[in-house]
């Protein structure tokens, strides 16, 4: 299937004004999006989010109370699961405990009528794909945790479905396998070429995998993007919250030079980053601040493009290749994770310390 | 979601139509016993209470109904202690020995009931049981108690089996354990049980054809009696009335459970 | 914990009691007995009999039991409450009750056949009763709550990611329920099966009843023998054969019991 996926069409799929309430709660919440071809999409929230809704209603088990589902522009909201066409893999896997391995994922296969023989071969070139060959007679319970993801990937991919959808697909697995798997399905995707939606609640899972990340909170979309620029730049408090970890730092706008700002916190002159013309003085504003672009000043003076605040250790914690440190400070308590590597025995609760960042390090975000 | 329309239509259609004819002989006697002629038929002109009267009045109805009763609560209380206490030794004694003891308190449930009832004739005529109020209820108690020890266990499986070491630990002995712990925690499985009890007593026919026949004549014994000479009306309103007994009780349960779930919810 | 091993020594005694019967004893040894029910054409009759009916009944039960059970998973609460409840009546009601309310209904002069004559359906009243249709009637209406029970509790217990894995593969509602539902209920049906056929095998009310002497099963048969001629030796050694079968079932239950945890297992 490799050869033959080279030459596959590659299909687009497009959500517009989805909408599906439960009583007065609304699961999907007006989500229109667009999935390119050949991409990997992660649609990212917390549990209750909808993400998974919105999965099912594309693979066709939730019925959506208004909006379109789009394949390649045509309409596909009344067209049974079965007739989509899509590869899924469900949380849990849903392997067919009855059938081994290889009748697990021949099934998409022989319920489509294609001969035996044929069958047999496209299997076996999937399971060397997910390098499952030796494990073909095995019931499902035989396998590991990972084998039987890859056993469900492959019943997915088997009979080259336009889209791919995957639902937490390494959430029931621990974390060291769930990192060797990420890399492995990211890889798999480049080589087949694939569209693949993946459903997850697990940032690091989301930024590692994926080409473009949707963030969803309430059955609503928040922002979309890649996962650098959702990274870098979050549009609110939930997202610079939810991908990473932030501090933030409430003020008032003091000066707007060009792309520069002056936010007093609590008094303190603290500038930020912001695109020239965003922001008027008086405004109030919102800075999150990634502990990681925080580092310990060690003596020499405040250079101009950085912030410098000195406070004392209100907690810290040696956590291998790096420290965290959160210092208590006149703007209040702010979080920074440094390289351990050259800067001395962790400092103990109550010590003096002082953090300095760049004028790029705090990023203005919207409030909710 | 995983049905077709139309399939879904005709699953939903012939389980209602079964579920009819599992209703249906409990319904219909209620209007036969209401008819207000001599025969057994649906009433046409009126309705009447005349054959409850009968039944009311008939001293052989309400003594069978009379004993039924006593024997039943009796044999009830039997098995309810008999299998409560057999059910917390079961639930605290892990082991072969218990699986034993557990199956074999289990057999006059799963077995036949014409072998019961042979095995208990043949004993009772030795031990000079056969036909007396004890035999009888003897026989009742050992048909009751699996159904106890049943119910009990499942009662038993829902409680933290740390409860028990919380308690010794505390300084409480067994014996008080079992009593100011365990039995409070399993109230609503002993009512069930009772209950349970209550109606396999009420109900048993077989053991008791075999093991009285003069002396101790129980309502079933008599409705069987009845039915093989000729089926009348009284016969019909005493079935009526079982039914409506057996339906009261198996709602009380219902209804106790579910304020009780609620109230555990509540609380 | 005395007590119960009193009650059930009570119990068990008796029964061993009634297989050393079965065998002459305690007076004179001998296989006479097993001889008699092993080539008397009247007692193979009997055996042939109740073999046929009880067939017949556990699998009309099993199939109307799977539907009720099928129905009740894809319905909503209220109408399985319903549900519930009318199989739940039956299942408390007394079987002398039943019987006779079958009997009401199916005899020559029952309420079916003089409702189908008024309309002129028939002209001849029909015979549902006193043979082995109406013994069938009886039994199946018995059974089917026993098998409604634990099928619907395998078919709750279903993974329902399953079905819809089938359904995304390609598989169609049918194909679905037959490549996947219905093999992961084989074992709780034919748990359920082996149940409702081990309270077949030993039926006395409703076939004495609903039968009315002409059809004549087991358990019947062996309460003439003691209740009308004596022959313990005879009755013994039906209750013992009885026993054994019944046993024997129980044994492929709890093994159908576990092959169910091992499938549910993985």
């Amino acid at each position: 299937m490799t050869t033959a996926s080279t030459h596959q069409r590659q299909h687009t799929l497009a959500l517009r004004g989805l909408t599906k309430r439960y009583g007065s709660l609304a699961a999907i919440d007006d989500v229109t999006l667009d999935v390119a071809p050949g991409e990997f999409l992660s649609l990212l929230g917390p549990s209750g989010s909808g993400k998974t809704s919105i999965l099912m209603a594309i693979a066709g088990f939730v019925r959506p109370d208004s909006g379109d589902i789009l394949l390649d522009g045509v309409r596909i909201n009344e067209l049974p699961p079965e007739k989509r066409n899509f590869g899924v893999v469900f949380q849990g896997y849903a392997l067919f405990p009855h059938m081994p391995v290889r009748a697990n994922i021949g099934y998409p296969l022989s319920v489509r009528g294609v001969p035996r023989a044929a069958i047999a071969e496209r299997v076996e070139r999937v399971l060397d794909l997910v390098q499952l060959g030796a494990f073909a007679d095995r019931l499902p319970r035989q396998l590991s945790g990972g084998q039987q993801q890859r056993v469900a990937l492959a019943r997915a991919l088997v009979f080259e479905p336009a889209v791919v959808l995957l639902d937490e697909p390494l959430s029931a697995l621990d974390k060291k396998l769930r990192a060797e798997l990420e890399i492995e399905l990211k890889q798999l995707h480049a080589r087949l070429g694939m569209t693949f939606v993946n459903v997850t609640h697990d940032q690091e899972e989301a930024m590692t995998m994926s080409d473009r990340i949707v963030i969803l909170r309430d059955g609503r979309m928040v922002q979309a993007g890649r996962p650098s620029d959702l990274y870098d730049r979050p549009a609110t408090r939930f997202v610079a919250e939810f991908l990473g970890r932030a501090t933030f730092l409430e003020g008032t706008v003091e000066r707007c030079e060009g792309d520069t700002l002056t936010v007093a916190v609590r008094g303190a002159p603290i500038r930020a980053m912001a695109a020239s013309g965003a922001f008027v003085p008086g405004q109030t504003v919102i800075l999150a601040l990634r502990p990681e672009r925080v580092s310990l000043a060690n003596g020499s003076p405040a250079s101009g493009g950085m912030n410098r605040i000195a406070g004392t250790v209100n907690s810290a914690a040696f956590m291998g290749m790096q420290h965290y440190y959160v210092a208590d400070t006149p703007i209040g308590l702010i979080a920074a994770l440094v390289p351990s590597f050259g800067i001395g025995p962790l400092r103990p609760i109550g010590a003096p310390i002082t953090f300095t960042w760049p004028v790029n390090g705090a990023i203005p975000v919207g409030e909710s | 979601m995983s049905l077709g329309a139309r399939a879904r239509i005709f699953v939903m259609a012939a389980a209602w139509l079964i579920g009819l004819f599992l209703l249906l002989p409990g319904l219909i006697t209620i209007p036969v016993s209401l008819n207000d002629t001599r025969w057994v038929r649906m009433p046409e002109e009126g309705l009447s209470l005349r054959h409850f009267e009968a039944m009311l009045y008939s001293s052989n109805w309400m003594t069978s109904m009379r004993e039924s009763a006593v024997i039943a609560l009796v044999a009830t209380t039997l098995s309810v202690i008999i299998g409560t206490a057999c059910a917390i030794g079961l639930w605290r004694v892990v082991g072969r020995t218990a699986t034993l003891i557990g199956a074999l308190v289990l057999t006059p449930m799963i077995l036949p009931p014409i072998v019961s009832g042979l095995a208990l004739y043949r004993a009772w005529v030795v031990l000079g049981l056969y036909d007396t109020w004890f035999g009888v209820i003897l026989a009742h108690t050992i048909l009751a108690t699996p159904f106890v020890v049943i119910t009990i266990t499942t009662a038993l499986s829902l409680i933290d089996p740390r409860l028990e070491q919380a308690s010794r630990s505390l300084g409480a002995s067994p014996r008080t354990t079992t009593l100011r712990v365990i039995l409070p925690n399993i109230r609503a499985g002993i009512l069930t049980s009772a209950v349970f009890a209550f109606i396999v007593s009420w109900d048993e026919i077989v053991v008791t054809l075999f093991v009285s026949s003069r002396a101790v004549y129980t309502l079933p014994r008599r409705m069987w009696d009845g039915i093989r000479e000729s089926v009348d009306p009284t016969v019909a309103a005493v079935a009526t009335s079982l039914i409506a007994a057996t339906s009261i009780l198996v709602i009380a349960v219902i209804i106790q459970q579910t304020r009780r779930g609620r109230a555990a919810r509540a609380g | 914990m005395p007590a119960a091993i009193l009650v059930g020594l009570l119990y068990l005694l008796p029964i061993g009691w009634l297989g050393l019967m079965s065998l002459g004893g305690p007076t004179e040894w001998t296989l006479r007995w097993y001889e008699q029910v092993a080539t008397a054409s009247g007692i193979h009759k009997i055996l042939w009999t109740t073999a046929r009916i009880v067939t017949i009944t556990s699998l009309v039960a099993l199939v109307l039991g799977y539907l009720v059970a099928y129905a009740m998973v894809h319905m909503n609460e209220r109408q399985r409450l319903l549900i519930t409840l009318c199989v739940l009546v039956p299942f408390w009601l007394s079987v002398l009750v039943r019987a006779l309310a079958w009997l009401i209904l199916l005899r020559n002069n029952g309420l079916i056949n003089e409702a189908l004559l008024n309309w002129g359906v028939i002209d001849e009243p029909l015979s549902l009763v006193r043979n082995e249709l109406g013994v069938i009637i009886g039994m199946v209406h018995y059974m089917i709550p026993y098998a409604v029970f634990p099928l619907y509790g395998a078919m709750r217990g279903m993974d329902q990611s399953l079905l819809m894995a089938a359904r995304s593969a390609g598989a169609s509602p049918l194909r679905t329920f037959r490549d996947v539902f219905l093999p992961l209920t084989l074992p709780a049906v034919f748990g359920a099966g082996l149940l409702v056929f081990v309270f077949g095998l030993g039926f006395f009310i409703t076939p004495a009843i609903l039968g009315g002497g002409r059809i004549v099963m087991l358990s019947e048969y062996a309460s003439l023998m003691v209740l009308q001629s004596a022959r313990w030796g005879l009755a013994g050694a039906l209750s013992v054969v009885l026993l054994a079968s019944t046993l024997a079932l129980i044994w492929m239950i709890s093994r159908a019991v576990n092959l169910r945890r091992m499938l549910g297992g993985a």
